[in-house]
């Protein structure tokens, strides 16, 4: 699990070097554009962008797809769709606001109802929808199933949003890369700066969910042990209030709780191969070491 | 260049940072606080103290 953190790290450090290198080549080296000028120099963040709320919305279907596939079902996989369609949104908000920056020196306007900008803005709503639906309360498999056909369901809304600068007329140009025809309606210099752009933004997205995942496993893990905590001490109660009424002659009968012992360790496992060794404590066996005693 | 071009590029990558950075300050905070939550059940349930330095002990565990 080390290495996962390892490479965890090592995709932020690449994400963020190629930012910076994009950015570097999109204000400073590529040359304006002949008809849109120095504002063509927003092709290089926008588009991605965009892209990368596909991909995470993307993500978070195939996940729910697979959480809902009786033979697949797991609830990392529910971890992993809540992770990746939380990141979608972030970028399906920069997107519209990019795009908002662009439109006001193209269009004249900050906002227009044209079909791209308002399936985009319902697709922002229905996954700002689904991450309200998983923030509702309850347990953990029921609630992982309902948001597994929420975002079936707001996935709906996605193929929508590509094609709808095809089915509709709109003040919105086609997608600069045509996914169906593979072509790429920039060129050169220009072309390389807006690929590094893309590339940068899918290892940021990848680091981004890697970071949700973790959060979200360690929520469920102290959400887990809450429960547990809050049972053992009701119990512990109980237990001393039966012991109050049959005398303290009777404590050999009081019954343990062993069925928390071995959910426990399990979970305490869980951790520490979710974790690695990160957290443990100077000097200390940490907790995979002490578990085992 | 106009104003636009800067502010499209400062509202997307200060809109990245500001949720990485976020993300990692919660994503500490929680496993800061979730192994003491794990200790505070396991010693008494196993009838032993934690050991010296461990998350247990009140110190917490020890950040990379």
């Amino acid at each position: 699990m080390r290495n996962t953190s390892l490479l965890l790290r090592a995709t932020g450090l690449l994400a963020v070097a190629g930012l910076g290198a994009t950015v570097w080549l999109g204000i400073w080296v590529t040359p304006p554009d002949e008809h849109m000028g120095n504002l063509v120099r927003l092709l290089y963040i926008h588009p991605p962008a965009a892209w990368v709320a596909f991909l995470a919305y993307g993500v978070a279907f195939l996940a729910s797809l697979l959480y809902l596939w009786p033979r697949t079902r797991d609830l990392r996989l529910d971890r992993v769709a809540g992770a990746s369609a939380e990141v979608g949104v972030v970028f399906t908000a920069l997107t519209l606001l990019s795009g908002s920056i662009w439109g006001r020196p193209t269009w004249g306007t900050w906002w227009t109802w044209d079909p791209l900008l308002t399936t985009t803005a319902l697709l922002f709503v229905l996954y700002l929808g689904y991450l309200a639906l998983r923030s509702v309360p309850g347990d953990p498999v029921v609630r992982a199933r309902r948001s597994a056909i929420g975002a079936l369901i707001a996935f709906i809304d996605v193929p929508i949003v590509y094609f709808s600068v095809d089915w509709w007329r709109s003040l919105h140009q086609p997608p600069t890369v045509d996914l169906a025809t593979r072509q790429m309606y920039v060129h050169g210099s220009m072309a390389w700066t807006m690929l590094l752009g893309f590339v940068a933004m899918t290892l940021l997205y990848c680091w981004l969910v890697g970071h949700r995942y973790r959060l979200a496993t360690l929520v469920a893990i102290a959400e887990s042990e809450g429960a547990e905590v809050a049972l053992a001490e009701r119990r512990a109660e109980a237990r001393s209030d039966r012991l109050v009424g049959a005398g303290l002659g009777r404590l050999a009968d009081v019954p343990s709780s062993p069925a928390l012992e071995p959910a426990g360790a399990a979970r305490a496992e869980t951790m520490v191969e979710t974790l690695g060794s990160e957290w443990r404590p100077e000097g200390g066996a940490g907790l995979a070491g002490s578990s085992a005693s | 260049m106009s104003g636009y071009i800067e502010a499209g590029y400062a509202v997307v990558l200060g809109g990245l940072t500001v949720y990485g950075t976020l993300l990692v300050a919660r994503e500490r905070s929680a496993r800061r606080r979730l192994p003491e939550a794990l200790w505070r059940r396991r010693p008494a349930s196993h009838g032993a103290e934690p050991a010296a330095g461990s998350p247990g002990d009140g110190t917490g565990p020890t950040e990379p």
